[in-house]
């Protein structure tokens, strides 16, 4: 049981603070929140599991006066190294015969120190000027990951969860039972499994429950570095270990990615199994009626699922620890299977309702194509066959699913939104963008629906540089709302796009761009289309 | 409105019972600048009342006007107004004694100009499988996209499309006006499509008894052949009933003369031209 406590619990624990802290499996390393960049490249080094003097190369790699303090600890095997610079910064090892107390500003380089039989180790960091004292007074425990911190203890001091009781009442006399050097080694992944067979019952339980609370905290402290860190998403997956240490969960953590709305796969069904004619509607799926339950749905449901399984990981803590295996080269998080089209602003086609819907529709305006793929092919003597080739409704697959909504022919809210732009064309017509425009030397729209009539604008091309459907200019959806976007309908000749303040740019075909008030469209042959506000 | 009128518009219909059936269920419309197609379904089932409903309800707009500015507005309305007269039928044809199911049904395709920012434009709607081609500069091209299960099969890849036009299933229809108590259900919604004038020098509107009797290059062999547009919509019909005659056969040609400003398009004076032309004048 002590050992279980001290291995699992108590790796390392943590209190919040703008510090940056990469706890690794041999070493660990503490920079101030303005070497955001050095973490960086410390973390993959410290993960990757580099010994003392590893990290400690590369901590100085460019050049210890750029650094105005750090800490830098071993944990593996051996006496307790513990390196110290920086005003503020001090560190407590306590053995079994004496205390050890560091002071980082004691030296112009740093202060080190080497300690057998360490049982205890505290490192006090220098608070950030707009400290919240408050926030940082939780100690929450952690094995590996990059989080960020105002001190740090080893073993972990337990953590302020009722259930952690146990652990807490004891905090020092473990790491004494055990052989010392041994016990700082020992991690979370070793020391579930030893612990299992002696106390079956006992350690999941108390282990697990403050992992489960923690999951959410730790990440907090580490959101800064999102923005600049390629590894962003490592931090909160190493962290995580820590609470998959004792779940058998082999899931990759599929709950914190957003899923992808499974458009297009939708599978076809096959037209071998002959459904009856009022069967086969299932399966159909046309864009105007499908995406409300498509997205919506998954939104909330894999969350909650994950929440489930993390539950159930946690009662079923006998099976042996797998961890989650996350690695900063690879974050689970990105590796769905999601058939995202590389058109970054492409949706899903919403429902007519939502005005513009494709932003980058490589087909005509209103070329809405059924979504569902195959309908089943029903049974051919499933129909009077008396009938002869007289035409007959109401069997086919492709049924819409809509129970007629409203007017047929008339989905419930127009594609038509506020003017967002104005067009100007040189030839002198003005044209308000408040649907789809389609512009060319004989424009033509194709399958749309009634609410959703485009506008045809047809400009003169003498020399025929002009295709006859050239480009579409429509009021752009989601990061594009509010605003016009145009798109090269796969014209012969193409299209330049100068949008104030930028060089020109030739419009790739069917991928729609955002135009800002004050660009120019030049479609050939003299013909140039100015926007505007409306 | 008066803008849509300035457009000088020839056409021709023509219409068949075929071989095989008793009688005819299509029913058309003619009435510039409105041009209708309708394929009744159905037989027992009173096909010819729907698709009568649909020209009747047409033609109330090319007699008493309509918004040219928004075409497909005014064309779903219509369709509405269509599919509450037919489902009207249909409980009427119950109360006096027809089977619980009883439901007509009919396909319909609509061609009328609409106005555009920059001009007159053909809006072409489609609810079913009857077809709107376009012959422009000699080439046939169908411009509607049939609502029907080979169709459908075709775009998903399943069959080709030669293998849709031999399809045992071939007359299944996944859209329509009525049929509403045929299982399932189906859509009445209507696509739509715009074309400029000078795209479409020749519109054909026609029933499946013509585009499943002969492929394109037969439909776009005899438009070429025959200038006239009531020459064309009959030598189509004739020639879809001379490849057997399957089923009603109707067609509706209509050419896009010319733009005039000021004389409205004068049909008699058309049927006085072709009499003239074939000498029958009295």
């Amino acid at each position: 049981m002590s050992e279980t406590a001290t291995g699992t619990s108590g790796a390392w624990s943590y209190r919040t603070g703008d510090w940056f802290a990469v706890f690794g499996t041999n070493a660990t390393v503490l920079l101030p929140a303005s070497q955001k960049d050095q973490v960086v490249a410390l973390w993959a080094l410290v993960d990757g599991g580099a010994a003392f003097d590893e990290v400690l190369d590369g901590l100085l790699a460019s050049g210890l006066s750029r650094i105005p303090g750090f800490v830098l600890v071993s944990t593996d095997a051996g006496p307790t190294r513990v390196l110290l610079r920086g005003q503020g910064v001090t560190a407590a090892l306590t053995t079994a015969e004496e205390e050890v107390a560091l002071d980082g500003s004691a030296s112009h380089t740093w202060v080190e120190r080497s300690v057998e039989g360490v049982t205890g180790l505290t490192v006090q960091l220098p608070p950030a000027e707009e400290a919240e004292e408050a926030e940082g007074s939780a100690d929450l425990p952690i094995v590996t990951g990059l989080v960020r911190v105002a001190r740090i203890d080893r073993p972990a001091v337990a953590a302020p969860t009722a259930a952690a009781v146990p652990v807490a009442s004891e905090p020092e006399p473990a790491p004494l039972a055990a052989e010392p050097v041994e016990a700082i080694d020992v991690l979370a992944e070793e020391a579930v499994p030893e612990g299992l067979p002696d106390e079956p019952t006992v350690p999941p339980v108390v282990e697990p429950e403050p992992a489960v609370e923690e999951p959410v905290e730790p990440i907090e402290p580490i959101e800064p570095i999102e923005e600049a860190s390629p590894l962003d998403d490592s931090p909160a997956t190493e962290v995580m270990e820590v609470v998959g240490d004792p779940l058998s969960d082999p899931l990759p953590p599929v709950p914190s990615v957003p899923p992808v709305p499974p458009v297009p796969p939708v599978p076809p069904l096959p037209p071998t199994p002959p459904a009856p004619p009022s069967a086969t509607p299932d399966g159909w799926v046309t864009p105007w009626d499908s995406p409300a339950e498509q997205p919506a749905e998954p939104e909330a449901e894999p969350e909650a699922e994950g929440e489930a399984e993390r539950e159930t990981g946690v009662e079923g803590g006998s099976e042996p620890a797998t961890g989650l295996d996350a690695d900063p080269d690879t974050p689970a998080v990105p590796s769905l299977p999601t058939e995202v089209p590389p058109a970054a602003g492409w949706v899903p086609p919403p429902p007519p309702s939502a005005p513009g819907v494709v932003d980058a529709p490589p087909l005509p305006v209103g070329s809405w194509e059924p979504v569902g793929g195959a309908p089943a092919a029903p049974e051919p003597a499933a129909f009077d066959p008396d009938h002869d080739g007289q035409t007959i409704t109401g069997a086919g697959p492709g049924v819409p699913a809509p129970a007629a909504p409203g007017i047929p022919g008339q989905p419930p809210a127009p594609a038509v939104t506020q003017p967002v732009a104005k067009l100007l064309v040189s030839d002198g017509q003005t044209v308000v963008v408040d649907r789809a425009v389609l512009v060319g030397r004989a424009p033509e729209a194709r399958r749309f629906t009634s609410s959703e009539q485009p506008t045809l604008v047809t400009v003169p091309s003498r020399l025929h540089e002009i295709s006859s459907t050239h480009i579409e200019i429509r009021p752009g959806t989601g990061a594009d709302h509010g605003t016009a976007v145009v798109t090269d309908m796969g014209s012969t000749n193409g299209t330049v796009l100068v949008q104030p303040g930028l060089g020109p740019e030739d419009l790739k075909p069917g991928i729609a761009v955002q135009l800002i008030p004050g660009a120019i469209i030049n479609l050939g042959d003299g013909i140039t289309i100015q926007v505007t506000r409306p | 409105m008066t803008e849509v009128r300035k457009v000088e518009l020839h056409h021709g219909a023509a219409t068949d019972v075929g071989r095989v059936r008793e009688a005819n269920e299509d029913s058309y419309l003619a009435d510039p600048p409105v041009f209708v197609v309708a394929d009744g379904m159905g037989g027992h089932d009173r096909g010819d009342v729907a698709s009568a409903i649909v020209v009747e309800e047409f033609a109330r707009l090319a007699s008493e006007g309509y918004d040219a500015e928004h075409g497909a507005e005014v064309v779903a309305a219509t369709l509405h107004a269509v599919q509450e007269r037919i489902l009207a039928f249909d409980t009427e044809q119950r109360a006096n004694g027809a089977d619980a199911d009883f439901s007509a049904g009919t396909t319909a395709v609509v061609a009328l100009l609409a106005d555009s920012v920059s001009g007159p434009v053909w809006l072409l709607a489609n609810v079913g499988d009857s077809r709107i081609y376009r012959f422009n500069e000699g080439e046939l091209e169908q411009v509607s996209v049939d609502h029907s299960l080979v169709q459908e099969l075709v775009e998903a890849g399943e069959i080709s499309q030669a293998a849709a036009a031999v399809h045992p299933n071939r007359n299944v229809i996944t859209r329509a006006l009525g049929g509403s108590a045929l299982p399932g259900g189906v859509s009445g919604e209507a696509d739509y499509f715009l074309l400029p004038l000078a795209a479409a020098e020749r519109l054909l509107l026609c029933s499946d008894g013509v585009s499943g009797m002969l492929d394109d290059e037969q439909i776009g062999a005899i438009l070429a052949d025959h200038e006239d547009p009531r020459d064309a919509a009959e030598k189509v019909v004739a020639a879809a009933v001379a490849a057997g005659g399957h089923d009603n056969a109707t067609a509706v040609v209509v050419d896009v003369v010319g733009l005039v400003h000021t004389e409205p398009y004068d049909a008699d004076a058309q049927r006085l031209s072709l009499e003239q032309k074939l000498g029958a004048l009295p």
